[in-house]
């Protein structure tokens, strides 16, 4: 359906310039070839109106050619195919319409009359078709910029709304608890390791909230982060939670999206380390492998652990970021054995550039 | 009001920190002994009975059992009070009688308050009121969702049989023989209580006395009129009533 017949003013306002061009017509043509104004009338602005609605064609012709590189040519040869066509059948339109008026109204040399008009019909309708065909390319220029806007916004809303929940996500309240708790305890027996739990937790927190707010930053960062985490963490579990990295020189300065791997390393302690007897030993680690940066965060887990409803959710923020970083060839595979779970993440590896260290 | 002896506590929590919290707030109450404390939930059952613990301060998040799965497994019953930063099983808690639930981090005040509910609840005379065996066993789940394992003891241990193992259970007077991988077990409990926590789908009451995992059927036989016999994977045959013929036919 063309988009003039959706609305009734724009229509209305189309048909009515049809309207008046076909009665300016009329008088040309009477200056032309005097004939009375009733007949000249009766020609031109039943033909206007006709080819008003034949140029309408252009919007499929233009829509199913459009004007991306390469396919210039094809588009312009459709056109010009379609020009001729619209014209022709116009002018066929005309010469039936005017045998018929002067069977009616037969005035001298008529029919000489008619084919004069009808090639004049054939010459000026192409033309007109083209001009509508080039208003149809604007029309659609004018809507697909607005999509790409359109689009362009909700892509960014969507990104604000994933860093919002990653970091909702990432501030775990059972995790601030728990160490507050430890902070508690340490009040007693140890108040100098109880300051140096504020300061960790503090550290913590500041840094969450400071890379939350970036759209990349180096993996070293993030580590970084993870190992801050981990070393309240150890307050917590003491011995139990026990901690390997493996992180290669070259893959600690690849851009990664913040708050993706410590969510997992969470994850493992919480899922993998807590709840075995004599805790576990989260394993970290970062390699690059041709032009991908693949990391993995493995820890063993409870064989007779029930399904852990919390875990994918973890997981799922992590996809989404992974998502809105905006890497298509990056992707995150779990994986449970029966003693342990590893999640590996692959995505593109690229170092700091101008726009990544400006922030 | 006289304090014949001090209450004997047991501590359970995974994390050290915050059983030494409990122990130094504690020590300021000359009415509660801390006889012990445990890590884990194995000990935690382990350990209330060799004590003869009158109070159990219970985390609910630790390795291998729950707290509340602890609190099953406890018999006497002694007065239970949760501690735990999760506020979202504070509903459960309650519906098993714990006496109180103290959010992470908690002060001196509240631990007094709880230790003042204790006593009240002690004082009343009553011994501590035992949850129904329902109610326990529903608050062996999340709220919405099936029992993922069955818990046995067996004087101090205690055995965990996950319920992909399950072959089948039978009702033996007031207890529940659980059949799995060529064991079985005995649990104090009305095979009714049970069969309600199990996921439907995958488990059919199939006679008054049998509960089946329904992937374990090898078969069905008519064995008599209106009388069939289900044959297992292993060639153990279990009665099939019409009852139970017909909630197996809906399913398969």
């Amino acid at each position: 359906m063309h988009p003039l017949f959706s609305r009734g003013a724009p229509l209305a306002l189309y048909v009515l310039a049809w309207l008046v061009a076909g009665a300016i017509a009329a008088e040309i043509l009477r200056l032309v070839v005097p004939q009375p104004a009733t007949l000249a009338l009766a020609y031109a602005v039943p033909l206007g109106l006709v080819y008003g609605f034949i140029v309408l064609s252009a919007w499929w012709v233009c829509r199913a050619n459009p004007l991306a590189n390469g396919r210039l040519g094809r588009a312009a040869s459709s056109q010009l195919a379609a020009a001729l066509q619209a014209a022709a059948s116009w002018a066929a339109i005309g010469l039936a319409w005017g045998a018929a008026l002067l069977r009616l109204h037969p005035i001298e040399g008529g029919r000489a009359l008619l084919l004069r008009e009808g090639l004049l019909l054939l010459l000026s309708g192409a033309p007109i078709y083209l001009l509508s065909a080039v208003v149809h390319y604007l029309v659609l220029a004018f809507a697909a910029s607005r999509e790409v806007e359109r689009r362009l916004l909700e892509s960014e809303v969507g990104a604000r709304e994933a860093e919002l929940r990653a970091l909702r996500a990432q501030l775990n309240p059972h995790f601030l608890f728990n160490s507050l708790n430890s902070i508690n305890a340490l009040v007693g027996s140890d108040p100098e390791a109880a300051r140096r739990m504020c300061e960790r937790l503090g550290d913590f927190l500041r840094r969450t909230l400071a890379l939350g707010a970036r759209d990349d930053v180096a993996l070293a960062e993030e580590l970084e982060l993870v190992e801050r985490y981990l070393a309240i963490e150890q307050v917590r579990f003491g011995d139990r939670l026990r901690v390997e990295r493996d992180v290669a020189a070259d893959a600690a300065a690849c851009r990664v999206p913040p708050l993706l791997l410590q969510p997992l390393v969470e994850n493992a302690v919480k899922h993998g380390v807590a709840g075995r007897l004599d805790g576990g030993t989260v394993s970290l680690s970062a390699h690059r492998r041709g032009g991908s940066l693949v990391l993995a965060v493995e820890n063993p887990v409870d064989p007779d652990a029930p399904g852990r409803p919390g875990a994918g959710l973890g997981l799922e923020n992590v996809r989404r970021r992974l998502d809105a970083f905006g890497a298509r060839a990056a992707r995150l595979e779990a994986e449970r054995g029966p003693e342990h779970f590893r999640v590996t993440l692959t995505l593109p590896a690229f170092e700091s550039e101008a726009a990544g260290a400006a922030s | 009001m006289s304090a014949p002896r001090p209450l004997r506590a047991l501590i359970v929590d995974d994390e050290a920190p915050a059983r030494s919290l409990l122990r130094e707030y504690l020590g300021a109450h000359p009415d509660v002994e801390v006889v012990g404390e445990c890590a884990n939930g194995f000990d935690a059952v382990k350990a209330a009975g060799e004590l003869r613990a009158d109070l159990v301060f219970l985390d609910v998040q630790m390795p291998k059992l729950d707290g509340f799965e602890v609190l099953e497994l406890l018999d006497p019953q002694p007065a239970v009070v949760f501690c735990t930063a999760y506020d979202e099983f504070a509903l459960r808690a309650f519906e098993v009688n714990a006496v109180d639930y103290l959010l992470k981090p908690f002060g001196r005040e509240r631990l007094a308050e709880a230790l003042a509910r204790v006593h009240e609840r002690l004082a009343a005379g009553a011994p501590v009121p035992a949850p129904s065996a329902a109610a326990l066993a529903a608050s062996a789940r999340p709220p919405g969702r099936h029992l993922e394992r069955l818990l046995v003891r067996d004087g101090a241990n205690v055995h965990v049989v996950p319920l992909e193992r399950l072959d089948y259970l039978e009702a033996q007077d007031d207890y529940v023989a659980i059949h799995a991988e060529g064991r079985s077990w005995l649990k104090h409990e009305p095979l009714a209580v049970i069969a309600a926590g199990l996921d439907p789908d995958r488990f059919v009451r199939i006679h008054r006395s049998y509960v089946v995992a329904v992937d374990r059927i090898a078969r069905l036989e008519l064995y008599a009129k209106d009388s069939r016999v289900a044959i297992l994977a292993d060639g153990r045959q279990l009665p099939v009533s019409r009852a139970g013929y017909a909630r197996l036919r809906e399913l398969m």
